[in-house]
This record gives structure tokens, C-alpha cells and sequence, in this order.
């Protein structure tokens, strides 16, 4: 009989006391940590993020040297290079690159498999991706009037590159 | 007066049921409230991960480990380093180890968190598991300063680690352990001596020290049946042997050894270690390169390695053959979770239906782990 209200008196005090703990998040002394997302932020939340945040992929086509290391780097192929030769420029020039962000995992091997720096692909804090159709998650980096710009710009540089040949 | 003629029921537990921690089904056959036998059906969750591995070069396969055990991605991301660097002879920097250790014990901390929350979520007691994600928030802020994600973490490189550690890291991350400490504490006073969640969890589902053995119960399972087995102490890798820190076992407080209420304790004094061993491993990271230089095509050596590590579902072993290429001939990952579902139809023997949850929930299995 005793134990049994023993048991009563148990319960009531222990839920009294985590209720307590409860009571205390009412109080000044602890601020809410839950904020309103996405629309009554303070600053937008991209840009609380951290620096190595990894995020959407970018992409540069002005410094990448068309290596394709970080295509061979990924693990899940997302990344889909075509490159071409120019007669006349050394190397190759990229005609289609192509990232498939419905498939990437954001690993970030490709950004640290990427030799030239300041690095051609990189991750952007960037996280907020959705759309309601998939081919929008396909970032195309060069169309075509890239690809003419890239490869009047690797005739240039052959060309500076045997002028300076010449003067010596 | 006739007889009640009573029937034995099945019911299918699962596979989307909401305690079931992920995919899997428990085929329940019932007296009554009693159950006869609960047995576990799993497979649902299997994403040929080992076969993968076969396809893929080595550095190519550490993404994939993080899915393993997605609440603990670094602690099977070390494990498979660990595994491809003892076959192919990789010296590890100093620093690197010290990170790593770093790295995975916050991890662990933040995979018991979730699991000592979801234990009083599915006996009912919401508010707990509220407090538990608010302390993980911060483990994940600081991971994601890290290396750069919240979940799967992919940091842990063959040869070393990924980045260094941030600026102002280690200050932040002392300031996060003085606060959780005490907020151990206040999380004991919500949840952990509250007598209806003790009556829920004390006396129920128990796993003998023989049992736990025989089943092949590894980890915090076995620890907390009275069996003083830890990898970190037993056999050390790492830089584990330098650090001061206890391994909790099972003591029946509540009721007998290795019942629901001491697996779930066990988990809660874990906690306080891990933070013990970042403490002393933050005060004592030695400058230095984080990473070995490898060659572009990782070559291993034709050669078989198994190295376990004591992930925070217990032993993870990583078995390794290679045939001289830069893919792995087999891999093959040897999890806790697996051997904690073989236990349940045993202990299930018995139990009231509504214990079951409470089993399941103490046994912390995570479904993608058992399944790969």
C-alpha cells in the first residue's frame, strides 16, 4: 500500500521536475534558438553559412584548362565534359560542360581534384536548388557563344605565345 | 461455461512504421498484449554498397561511406581510411589523427544525442528529443564549419584529412562541451529519472552478458550487458591510448543488468567520455600537414586487410582485397546494427507489444546500416 503511493508521489515529483526544466525555457534567461525560415530571417541564411559550406557547384570557363580531372574525380559522373582540339592553339578547349545538380552528392571531390588556381569549380554556399522541373538542375556553363569565345581566346594566347617565341 | 479459444495473431510491424528507426519490418506473432516471437525482416534499405566499392577507385569510395551509417559518417569514413592505409603501408600525419579523433567523437555525441532522444520520442516523452536536436544543431554548426556539410561529412581522406581545422575551431567547439556538460545534467532531470519512463525502460527486454556475446552484440549492446569491451581501450588504433577516459558499463541500475533503461543510460555516460577525450585531444593537437601526399592513381598492393574501429554502433570492420589495381577487388563492411537485429527475436520472447519500440529503440539500430 505504501509503495503504491510511493510510486504515485514518484512519478508526480519526477514529471514536476523535468517540467521545471521546461518552465526555465520560459524565462528571459534562455533565448529561442528557432528561427523563421525562409522569409523573416534576419540576413538571408546563405550567407550565415560557413566558408567550406558546400553548396551548389560554379563553375569558371575563363580559367578551367580543360583537364577534365574533375569528371574522372567524381564517383557518380555528374559532371559531363566535351572538349575539342583547335588547330593553331595548344591543349584542348572546352565545347560542353555540363553538371547534373540532381545527381551530385556534394561531396566536394571534384572542387579538390581541380589544379589550377584561383580553382575553376568550386562549391557556392548557394543551397536553395528547388524547382519543380529536373532538366533545370542541369547548369550548362558553355553554349555556344562560349565555346566561339573560348576558342578565339586559345588562338590569341598561341599566337602571343609565338610572337614572344619570335622576338627571342 | 466455453472456453475462450485464443489464436495466435500476426501483425506486421514496419516496413514504414514510424519507431522502426528506417526501413525494415518485425513479423509479430501475439498472444494477447504478449508476444510469442518478433521476427525481424530487413533488406529493404540495401544499396549494394559493397558493390559499388568494386567499381569505384579508392578515394572515389569515401563519399559512399558516409551513407553507411548516416549518424555517424565519420566514424565509418576513418574506418575505411584506416583499412585502405594499413594495405598500402600510408603513414598518417600526427595532426591528421588528432582531427580525425576530434571529428569522430563529436560525431559520436551527436549520433548518442539522436538516439537517447528518439528513446524517450517513441516511449512518448516528445519534449527530450526536442532538447536532444537543439544540442546536435550545434555539433552540426560546428562540423559544418569543419569540412563543410551538416550530414554526410566526406572529410576523412586516405593519407589524412580533408582541410585543416578552422580558425577559432577549438574555442568554439570547448565552449559547445562546457555547455553540453551541464546540459547532460538538465536532460537527466527531464527525461532520464523520471519513474514512468524508468518503469518503461527498467527490467525490460534483458540481454544476459552470455547472450550478448553469443549473439556477436558489439558496442554500446554488449557494453551495457556488463561486458567491458571497447575498442578504444582494448585495442587501441589511433592516437586513443594517449587520452584518459572511462568505459561505462551496464550496472542494473534500475533494474538488471542490460535492460532497456541501462543501454539507454550507457548512452547518456558515453556522452560525458567523448567529451572528456575532445577536450584532452583539443589541448593537445600538434602542428603539422594534415595530409600525406599521394600519387594522382592510388595504386594499393595486392593484399587483404581487415581493421575494426569502434564506431558508435560498435565494431565496424572494413575488409579489404586488392589485386594490385586502383579499384578493391572486395570490400566488405561489417556493422553493428546487423548483429544487434539478430538478438530481437530472442529477447522479443514474451515481451509485451508495447516493449518492443522500447527494444528497438534501445538496441539504436540505424536500417541503412544494417542493410548497406
Amino acid at each position: 500500500m505504501r509503495r503504491y503511493f510511493l510510486n504515485i508521489w514518484e512519478a508526480i515529483s519526477t514529471i514536476a521536475k523535468g517540467m521545471g526544466v521546461t518552465l526555465v525555457h520560459f524565462t528571459p534567461a534562455r533565448k529561442s534558438i528557432t528561427i523563421q525560415y525562409p522569409d523573416r530571417t534576419p540576413v538571408p541564411v546563405v550567407e550565415t553559412l560557413p566558408e567550406r559550406s558546400r553548396g551548389m557547384l560554379t563553375f569558371d570557363p575563363d580559367v578551367c584548362d580543360a583537364c577534365s580531372m574533375c569528371a574522372m574525380t567524381c564517383p557518380i559522373d555528374c559532371i559531363s565534359i566535351d572538349r575539342e582540339r583547335v588547330e593553331g592553339a595548344k591543349g584542348f578547349v572546352l565545347k560542353r560542360f555540363d553538371i547534373d545538380m540532381a545527381k551530385c552528392m556534394y561531396c566536394g571531390l571534384c572542387t579538390e581534384a581541380c589544379p589550377v588556381k584561383p580553382k575553376g569549380l568550386e562549391h557556392t554556399r548557394e543551397f536553395e536548388g528547388a524547382t519543380d522541373r529536373m532538366e533545370d538542375l542541369i547548369l550548362e556553363f558553355i553554349d555556344e557563344k562560349k565555346h566561339r569565345e573560348l576558342v578565339e581566346k586559345a588562338l590569341k594566347k598561341a599566337e602571343k605565345l609565338k610572337a614572344a617565341q619570335n622576338e627571342e | 461455461m466455453p472456453e475462450f479459444r485464443t489464436e495466435e495473431m500476426v501483425l506486421n510491424m514496419g516496413p514504414q512504421h514510424p519507431s522502426t528507426h528506417g526501413v525494415m519490418r518485425f513479423v509479430v506473432h501475439t498472444d494477447g498484449e504478449v508476444m510469442r516471437v518478433a521476427k525481424p525482416d530487413v533488406g529493404y534499405l540495401h544499396r549494394s554498397i559493397e558493390k559499388i566499392a568494386e567499381k569505384l577507385k579508392y578515394p572515389q569510395f569515401m563519399p559512399f561511406t558516409d551513407r553507411i551509417d548516416y549518424l555517424a559518417a565519420m566514424n565509418c569514413n576513418m574506418g575505411y581510411a584506416m583499412t585502405v592505409e594499413k594495405l598500402a603501408g600510408i603513414e598518417v600525419p600526427p595532426r591528421a589523427e588528432y582531427i580525425r579523433v576530434i571529428a569522430s567523437e563529436l560525431n559520436r555525441i551527436a549520433s548518442h544525442l539522436i538516439s537517447v532522444g528518439v528513446m524517450g520520442l517513441e516511449l512518448g516523452a516528445v519534449t527530450p528529443f526536442l532538447h536532444a536536436i537543439r544540442e546536435r544543431e550545434t555539433i552540426n554548426d560546428l562540423m559544418e564549419e569543419l569540412c563543410g556539410a551538416r550530414l554526410t561529412y566526406n572529410y576523412i581522406r586516405i593519407g589524412g584529412v580533408a582541410q585543416d581545422l578552422p580558425a577559432g575551431f577549438a574555442e568554439k567547439t570547448i565552449e559547445f562541451l562546457d555547455h553540453f556538460v551541464p546540459a547532460v545534467d538538465e536532460y537527466n532531470r527531464l527525461l532520464s529519472y523520471n519513474k514512468i519512463f524508468v518503469k518503461r525502460m527498467a527490467d525490460v527486454a534483458v540481454i544476459s552478458a552470455e547472450n550478448a556475446v553469443d549473439y556477436g552484440l558489439v558496442g554500446p549492446n554488449l557494453r551495457a550487458s556488463g561486458v567491458k569491451w571497447d575498442l578504444r581501450r582494448d585495442e587501441p588504433y589511433s592516437v586513443y591510448p594517449q587520452f584518459e577516459f572511462d568505459i561505462p558499463v551496464g550496472t542494473g541500475e534500475k533494474g538488471q543488468v542490460g535492460d532497456c533503461y541501462d543501454r539507454y543510460m550507457l548512452r547518456i555516460r558515453e556522452m560525458v567520455e567523448s567529451s572528456r577525450i575532445i577536450k584532452q585531444c583539443l589541448a593537445a593537437v600538434p602542428d603539422g600537414p594534415v595530409q600525406t601526399k599521394l600519387p594522382a592513381s592510388l595504386k594499393v598492393p595486392e593484399g587483404e586487410a581487415y581493421v575494426r574501429t569502434e564506431s558508435v554502433r560498435g565494431e565496424l570492420g572494413y575488409y579489404v582485397i586488392s589485386d594490385g589495381s586502383d579499384k578493391p577487388y572486395r570490400l566488405r563492411i561489417r556493422t553493428g546494427s546487423f548483429s544487434a537485429m539478430s538478438i530481437v527475436e530472442l529477447t522479443s520472447r514474451g515481451l509485451m507489444i508495447a516493449d518492443l519500440v522500447a527494444l528497438i529503440g534501445s538496441l539504436d539500430v540505424v536500417a541503412p546500416e544494417i542493410d548497406r
